[in-house]
């Protein structure tokens, strides 16, 4: 732990530097530069409102496109720092074999890079629900412990990807159809409870419970558009899960790095 | 007694030798992927370097120098034994860590030397000698992806000599460039090897190098201290092994 405390004190000036350096660097080439980060979720949403609510029929869900919106990015970090993280320590080949970073600090430079794009995509967010006229209420407080959880979450899951994708070639493969399939029971595009609550209610509650990504997109629904609070018991149960989960990935990464650097 | 700079007692350093494979192969021999095998590439070498003095390391390919000065820049963990750098900074000298293409020579220069372990005044300080000394002049606000390989190699150098610490670990001397600059690159890292306040480790092939510039040699064999003494003592007998 006391190792863990100070190499993130040691390298956080560089990582921060380094978020801030790839996210000018993702823009400096592109035409429309950061008008990405804005573009890119809306022409998402109008893809999956359009699938969902033309073609399935389901807008009658009270402010479904900003309900769609809110999925769409909270999904959109989780994919992008998980999958990202399979091929992390390789593509980081340059640093990992010529200086010593902890290598779980690149899932953290992850994190911010796909973090301030959720966060920009969630400024949009407030314009919808001011444009939508959604009621203010004390319960929306809930959304910023609602996305670290969603950080601490994704870390854990990618410290484990991490590490094993140092050394299963075709791991990429697997993650991504594993990604594709948690998508579609994440309801991004549609509302799980809606949708089984009533014929199917075992499997609602698997769905909704039983994936920490549901529950929190849920959450953060829930507390921005509806007035609820969020599931607190079942989010503390995934909280110890994840922070175990990122243990054990911390000491993993730890014991095996050495032979990162030859196996790359 | 001399002020002692680097303190290597004991050092062991071990790889898991666990080889990429397919999830199919793990699948079906799991065995073979969850089997760990060792390999120990540095058996229990110690040796002390006084401040200001320059240690060359010898040794046939695979004999473990290489891990042993990534070992005491930090980059690998020593199994057992331990490397006392007595406070002093230290950096392995590699030109062009963390470069993002996309971005300014002037930001490739802040992202290079954090990396390398200095805080962003530190490199404000030392900003303007780096440009100067690498020559890119206007060019160093364009993005580095618009670089001839020469400028690139002028860049990364000057960051790596501009910013200096007090032990240099050095794997091959350094000169790069064009003729010019190569001369220039050479007789830079020479001064900086010369400074008397400056502990210096190299690993060099080149017998005629570490003849001109170290003052002691340490010859490591299959991973074991097979020697350590002055010049005159070692390079003679371990060019005869090798020869």
């Amino acid at each position: 732990m006391n190792r863990f405390v100070n190499d993130i004190k040691k390298f956080f000036n560089y990582s921060s530097y380094n978020v801030k350096a790839e996210l000018k660097s993702e823009v400096a080439g592109s035409f429309l530069s950061w008008l990405w980060w804005i573009l890119d979720p809306l022409l998402y949403m109008c893809v999956y409102a359009f699938v969902a609510g033309v073609i399935f029929g389901a807008s009658s869900k009270p402010y479904f496109l900003v309900f769609v919106f809110i999925g769409l990015n909270c999904w959109q970090f989780f994919n992008r720092v998980v999958r990202n993280s399979v091929k992390l320590v390789s593509n980081k080949k340059s640093i990992v074999t010529k200086v010593y970073i902890p290598k779980y600090m690149f899932i953290f430079e992850k994190i911010g890079t796909n973090g301030f794009k959720m966060l920009v995509s969630f400024v949009i967010t407030a314009v919808f629900m001011i444009y939508y006229q959604v009621p203010l209420s004390l319960n929306m407080l809930w959304v910023a412990p609602l996305l670290l959880m969603l950080g601490i979450v994704a870390f854990a899951f990618s410290s484990i990807i991490m590490h094993f994708g140092v050394f299963v070639e075709d791991l990429l493969n697997i993650v991504t159809v594993g990604l594709q399939l948690v998508f579609y029971l994440s309801g991004i595009f549609y509302d799980i409870t809606d949708r089984l609550a009533a014929k199917h209610p075992t499997m609602c509650n698997i769905l909704v419970y039983g994936n920490p990504v549901a529950l929190i997109i849920t959450d953060i629904r829930n507390t921005l558009l509806y007035n609820q609070e969020p599931h607190f018991l079942a989010l503390g149960i995934w909280l110890v899960i994840a922070l175990v989960i990122s243990t054990i990935g911390i000491k993993i990464i730890y014991r095996y790095e050495n032979s990162y650097v030859k196996i790359i | 007694m001399a002020e002692s700079a680097i303190s290597v007692k004991d050092v062991k350093i071990q790889y898991r030798v666990m080889n990429k494979m397919s999830l199919l192969k793990a699948i079906l021999n799991p065995k073979k992927f969850s089997k760990t095998e060792y390999f120990e590439a540095v058996k229990g070498i110690s040796f002390e370097v006084e401040k200001g003095k320059i240690l060359g390391i010898v040794g046939k390919n695979g004999s473990g120098k290489s891990t042993l000065l990534r070992a005491i820049a930090g980059i690998f963990c020593p199994d057992s034994g331990s490397i006392d750098l007595h406070g002093h900074s230290i950096s392995l000298l590699s030109i062009g860590v963390g470069f993002q293409n996309a971005l300014s020579g002037r930001e490739n220069i802040f992202l290079s030397g954090m990396l390398l372990g200095f805080t962003k005044e530190q490199i404000e300080e030392k900003l303007d000698e780096i440009i100067e000394f690498s020559e890119l002049g206007q060019f160093i606000d364009r993005p580095v992806k618009t670089y001839s390989s020469g400028m690139h190699s002028k860049l990364a150098f000057s960051i790596t000599a501009i910013l200096e610490t007090e032990i240099m670990l050095i794997d091959e001397v350094l000169s790069v460039g064009d003729a010019k600059f190569k001369k220039k690159s050479y007789a830079k890292m020479k001064s900086l090897i010369d400074n008397k306040d400056r502990t210096v480790i190299i690993v060099s092939h080149s017998s005629e190098t570490l003849k001109n510039l170290c003052d002691n040699i340490l010859w490591i064999h299959d991973g074991e201290m097979k020697m350590l003494g002055t010049v005159d003592e070692v390079l003679p007998k371990y060019n005869e092994f090798m020869s």
